[in-house]
């Protein structure tokens, strides 16, 4: 089968600085898959560019070979495209707000991950805490039926019990052809759940592997892998 | 289920599955739980879950029945092999340990005599 996702030399400035050059990156249906890098190293940009929310005016990439950015937006359900709405709506309204903003979007889904995530059709967003407004999040982004899920750091700053929801949310409603790039600084969190890591470094994917070969093969964990390529330069 | 991070996952999940068909939790005959259960279960990939049980049916240890799901194997040689060759490879952990503690396979025999039985009088004491 053809790759969900093709990148050819894609290279992106911002404010005159260059964050990404010359990257290139495939990636196949099906699959969960690490984004690993330092903070600063480009993560974010490149998901924001693959979903579209930056141009990519060379049209460097391509999503089921869709190359236009604003139809791409449509095929890729992103983290950071949740929130945006106004006042202080219940969580029921803002499952009916992207309801009909998404032609994707699952009701159901999205009511039955509120409950596997504990949260409350009737809390009010403001009044939610960091950790069960990163599971709304989730909720909002795992309710969307498509072939690719970007979540990024959606373990940053909350506790280990609510990372085990947010985990089994994923096995449990990844569509079995999508693929989720999940990005992370403690590969830690997810390394039991990676089918393969891309790492981004110097602006480009320095290493992509699979998870196995690097246990199998290499003999190292993915947290010391990953780690491998910033000791080198000390 | 604790992962250790340096070894393939569906490995351990393989190892886990054997264990739980020695100990009878999975007894012959019976039926594996659904792949996706068993990724939530064990908090892994629903494609490391598929290779494991991959696996096990290509050793003959599960039978997979179209539409209905895989089932614990009830050959009795293949369960039997499977109990030998867990215990093998423990013991040949330990033979590998105590050769490079130069003992001999006499001294090793002696040395597991006089401590399976002082096992069994602190169980039984």
């Amino acid at each position: 089968m053809a790759n969900l996702l093709t990148i050819n030399h894609l290279s992106y400035s911002r404010n005159l600085q260059l964050i990404l050059k010359d990257l290139n990156l495939e990636l196949p249906y099906g699959q969960i898959v690490g984004l690993l890098g330092t903070n600063g190293a480009g993560k974010t940009t490149l998901m924001r560019l693959i979903a579209g929310n930056y141009i990519d005016r060379k049209n460097s990439i391509s999503i089921n070979t869709e190359t236009n950015s604003a139809v791409r937006k449509s095929l890729v359900s992103f983290t950071e495209q949740v929130g945006g709405w106004s006042g202080h709506p219940r969580i029921f309204k803002i499952g009916n707000f992207y309801d009909a903003l998404y032609e994707d979007f699952n009701l159901t889904t999205f009511n039955q991950l509120l409950s596997n995530l504990n949260l409350s059709p009737d809390q009010r967003v403001n009044q939610l805490s960091k950790g069960n407004f990163r599971k709304l999040v989730i909720a909002v982004t795992l309710a969307r039926q498509t072939d690719l899920y970007l979540l990024d750091e959606p373990f940053d700053g909350i506790d280990s019990m609510t990372r085990k929801k947010i985990i089994s949310s994923i096995i449990q409603w990844k569509p079995e052809n999508a693929t989720v790039l999940v990005s992370d600084h403690h590969v830690g969190d997810i390394a039991n759940l990676l089918d393969q890591v891309v790492i981004i470094k110097d602006q480009h994917v320095a290493a992509q592997e699979a998870a196995d070969t690097i246990r199998e093969t290499l003999g190292k964990d993915i947290e010391t892998y990953y780690e491998d390529f910033y000791r080198e330069e000390l | 289920m604790k992962f250790d991070d340096k070894i393939p996952i569906y490995y351990q999940i393989k190892q886990y599955i054997y264990k739980e068909i020695i100990i009878n939790h999975l007894t012959p005959g019976s039926k594996v739980p659904a792949v996706r259960q068993l990724a939530l279960d064990l908090a892994v990939n629903v494609n490391t879950v598929q290779r494991s049980l991959r696996e096990l049916i290509s050793e003959g240890v599960l039978e997979s029945q179209r539409g209905k799901g895989n089932f614990v194997t009830t050959n009795p040689e293949i369960l039997n092999n499977l109990r030998k060759n867990i215990v093998e490879e423990q013991l040949s952990l330990m033979y590998d340990h105590l050769a490079s503690l130069q003992l001999t396979p006499d001294e090793m025999i002696q040395a597991l005599t006089e401590y399976v039985n002082k096992r069994k009088e602190t169980h039984h004491g």
